[in-house]
């Protein structure tokens, strides 16, 4: 039991880290350039994420044996929009507040390669438990990035943490200005191509274990 | 595991894909006809707090349900008007929604709904006047799939609160409209300032559709607003016709 535990461990490690999907997959991009102007959004959308990536592995995976692989994609994409089509209308009537907040997300969730990634890559070829968890450890990743990225976005393009202002009003009284090129989308490219570069720098990762 | 040839067979796939989007559709519409009911009642009771939040009456702190349909029946009045600004007994065809604002039974602004095309999707959302027809008593945004932290930012309090005591009419009394800028309202010339709010950067087409769109809702409206600039709407309002 215990070596099963590590196990997971392992996997959810591995796409925290080591085969984060944003620095070392390259996958969800295209989102994470929109949601990282502000630390909140960035944040709801891992959260998001996170359990769409985790569930949709654990349904594809008990399904994997079914799923006849010429028609593989359409029916993985089919189940991934399906469950959260349906977890965005039960929000809509249980958790309104908590919807308006979400149901923008959802267009972005569903089209997100992460999730379809994850579904091809590994939940195909392993099993159910295994999935969920390389989806949670996937979705983690995904998250550490986007926090990361938005903190340095909202940071530097608008003085702000969390919507707090925290740059001092004397700061831009001696003629400090914020980088205008970190709110659009051009900015998020610069930080997460020196993110990239700075993770496949450090030591854990080389191009002899790929 | 099962034969992986039998798996892919034709007559799996058919069958597979068969069953699948029965299942899926299936999940979809009993999800969204099941729960019509919640999601209606909430969505009437969020358009009120964006009515009531158009005319400043509720701010960013949301009171709670009871205290909302309150507010809402003690200060609002929706009624429908038609295209000349008259109020209608009965809804016609080509008939305008329109809300008064009233303190007392004494009409305070007019809330206009606003219902245009975003760069993603429909943006709705409330555009409330004052009783002389030009001056804008608030915003709010009801609706929109915006790119969160950018577009989406139209529904937050700062980009909202800016339309405040902004002017649709021009020092010559012309109907300007008012819109959004692109960037901030101070660089724009003097005689402009009354008439835009401060842009979203990166999010130059969600303003320009807003933008759009409010002046086409308003030349909609604009008999209306033509109406209480020479104080017609109310006294005729006050006596009787009231919505069935």
């Amino acid at each position: 039991m215990s070596q099963e535990n590590t196990n997971y461990l392992e996997i959810v490690t591995k796409g925290i880290w080591k085969e984060n999907p944003v620095a070392y997959q390259v996958l969800g991009i295209c989102s994470a350039l929109a949601v990282t102007v502000k630390m909140s959004t960035a944040i709801v959308m891992g959260i998001a994420l996170t359990l769409v990536t985790a569930f949709s592995g654990l349904l594809i995976s008990s399904l994997r044996k079914r799923i006849p692989s010429n028609i593989r994609i359409i029916a993985e994409l089919a189940i991934i929009a399906s469950m959260v089509i349906v977890i965005d209308q039960v929000l809509k009537a249980f958790f309104y507040d908590i919807s308006k907040q979400l149901s923008i997300f959802v267009g972005l969730i569903i089209t997100n390669c992460i999730v379809l990634g994850r579904a091809e890559a590994f939940a195909l070829a392993n099993k159910p438990l295994a999935s969920f968890f390389d989806g949670i450890g996937n979705g983690l990743g995904y998250s550490l990035v986007l926090v990361s990225v938005a903190f340095l976005r909202e940071l530097l393009g608008s003085g702000k943490f969390f919507g707090f202002t925290i740059i001092p009003q004397a700061a831009y009284d001696i003629g400090y200005q914020n980088m205008g090129l970190m709110v659009l989308a051009p900015g998020a490219f610069f930080i997460i191509g020196l993110l990239v570069w700075l993770k496949n720098s450090l030591p854990g990762i080389s191009k002899e274990e790929r | 595991m099962s034969d992986p040839t039998d798996k892919n067979s034709k007559k799996n796939v058919i069958v597979f894909s068969l069953i699948l989007s029965v299942i899926c559709s299936l999940l979809i519409t009993v999800s969204a006809v099941g729960l019509k009911d919640f999601q209606d009642a909430n969505m009437k009771l969020d358009k009120r707090i964006n009515i009531l939040k158009a005319v400043n009456l509720i701010t960013e702190n949301k009171p709670g349900k009871t205290q909302i349909n309150n507010l809402y029946e003690q200060h609002i009045k929706e009624v429908v008007v038609d295209r000349h600004g008259e109020i209608l007994d009965t809804p016609a065809s080509d008939s305008l929604q329109l809300y008064f604002y009233q303190e007392k039974e004494q009409i305070k602004g007019y809330i206009i709904p606003i219902n245009t095309q975003g760069l993603w999707g429909k943006i709705q959302g409330y555009l409330a006047f004052e009783t002389d027809g030009q001056t804008v008593l608030g915003f709010s945004v009801f609706s929109h799939s915006e790119t969160p932290g950018l577009g989406g930012e139209i529904e937050s309090a700062w980009f909202t609160k800016n339309f405040e005591g902004k002017k649709i009419l021009n020092s010559q009394d012309k109907f300007v409209s008012v819109g959004v800028a692109k960037g901030k309202v101070s660089n724009l010339p003097e005689d402009k300032r009354a008439h835009f709010v401060d842009g979203i950067s990166g999010a130059t087409l969600t303003g320009n559709y807003l933008s759009e769109g409010i002046e086409k809702t308003l030349i909609k409206y604009d008999k209306i607003s033509v109406s209480f600039r020479q104080k017609q709407l109310k006294p005729k309002n006050m006596n009787t016709k009231a919505k069935p």
